[in-house]
């Protein structure tokens, strides 16, 4: 996955030749149809929103930075961001803040970033790194990465006082951030 | 806000889980590209991607990838007018949007806005209704895609009172309306709307109410727009 690949890979993708779809398709594939079947947990659905992921990355990658831009990331980013938004629709969640998720996909916000961050090695630092969260600071990240809960809603379903809510998601964050950040960022 | 009091927020937000009004100081900073939290935001977007790894891998149907590449060789081998008809119809609302949409002050945003349009208007799967072209006196046109989105345009739009905003709302087959997001009228009376992201399947109906500034969960007055998708 060097570099080098990433940017031939999306000038294929600009050229709309086929091929580099296969190749999107046979690199990032997986974890996308994994990450999105996490979070919808419906085989069908998880597989429409794959081929809406792919699909996304295809029309858009006229807007790509060829040489500065992270592939995976970007299409990681799209992935869960279709899949939080199905969530949300499913359960009548879809107020005007749904549809902002739109704007964490624009490919400028993945440039010079470091592209091997979705492999093997990261996966389990970010596993270690999770362990050690406390029960409540794990509890809150998984209910945003895998529901999509606005901090409101957290509190709600934790029966807990906002405030509360938000010093564990800061907390839980920084924690990550700490533990990760140097690794992975360019 | 200034970049220092953004700046613990900036992992919410990457998260999609952040609220106002740092969510749209956010976003506001962003869009003109202010370079300290377009730097921590993207640090933070690092972040969650990294996140994925705490995802179970799972082995994807052997047919996805099938339907994946499939889906655009087909595209890639679609014959002229089949390329050039949709691309002409979205270049002229293109247009029209670009018209409405950019004398704002947010060129980044709406350049994004734009191209959420165009993905909608460009799905071959999208229903298209054109409204008020008889009795109505609000016209205009309404393109629905399941997968993408709502583009609403209109005209004629009536005029509302300060405080309040108009709602779109995609009704279903079955059960309550969906609440689609709020937006206000220009002073011509028109507006351009776009709000991407699924819509429900069975999709029956849009709707346009007068609701409370932030909107409403449901409709709290009776819509003075209902535009029927069925046949189309």
């Amino acid at each position: 996955m060097s570099g080098q690949n990433d940017e031939t890979l999306a000038r294929g993708l600009q050229r709309k030749d086929p091929a580099a779809m296969a190749d999107l398709y046979d690199r990032f594939g997986r974890i996308a149809y994994s990450v999105i079947l996490s979070i919808v947990r419906d085989g069908a659905a998880a597989e429409d929103l794959v081929q809406e992921t792919f699909l996304r990355v295809w029309n858009r990658a006229q807007t790509f930075d060829v040489e500065r831009g992270a592939l995976g990331p970007w299409l990681l980013s799209i992935a869960r961001n279709r899949a939080i938004d199905h969530v949300r629709s499913a359960t009548a969640r879809m107020d005007r803040n749904a549809f902002e998720l739109d704007a964490h996909e624009h490919p400028s916000l993945f440039v010079d970033m470091e592209r091997e961050v979705v492999n093997s090695d990261h996966a389990r630092l970010i596993q270690k790194a999770i362990a050690k969260l406390s029960q409540n600071q794990r509890e809150v990240i998984q209910l945003a990465y895998y529901e999509g809960l606005s901090q409101s809603e957290m509190a709600e379903r934790m029966g807990q006082p906002l405030g509360t809510v938000k010093t564990w998601v800061r907390g839980a964050l920084k924690f990550l951030r700490d533990e990760i950040g140097q690794a992975v960022t360019a | 806000m200034t970049c220092e009091e953004l700046r613990d927020e900036y992992g919410a937000y990457s998260l999609g889980i952040a609220q106002d009004p740092e969510r749209s100081e956010i976003a506001e900073h962003l869009a003109r590209q202010c370079p300290e939290c377009v730097r921590g935001v993207r640090s933070a977007m690092v972040m969650v991607t990294a996140m994925s790894g705490m995802v179970p891998s799972v082995e994807p149907p052997k047919h996805l990838r099938s339907r994946v590449v499939g889906m655009v060789e087909r595209e890639t081998k679609r014959p002229f007018f089949g390329l050039v008809l949709p691309w002409a119809i979205s270049a002229t609302l293109a247009i029209v949007l670009l018209a409405v949409v950019l004398p704002s002050r947010r060129p980044n945003a709406d350049t994004a806005k734009l191209q959420q349009a165009l993905a909608i208007l460009n799905d071959p799967a999208a229903k298209e209704v054109t409204f008020g072209e008889t009795a109505k006196p609000s016209r205009g046109r309404v393109f629905v895609s399941g997968s993408k989105g709502v583009v609403f345009i209109g005209a004629s739009l009536p005029a509302i009172d300060t405080g309040k905003t108009f709602e779109l709302w995609v009704i279903p087959a079955k059960g309550n309306p969906v609440p689609a997001g709020t937006f206000r009228g220009e002073t011509d009376a028109t507006a351009v709307y776009v709000r991407p992201g699924p819509v429900p399947a069975d999709a029956a109906a849009v709707a346009v109410t007068v609701e409370p500034e932030g909107g409403s969960p449901q409709p709290t007055t009776t819509p003075f727009l209902v535009i029927k998708l069925s046949g189309t």
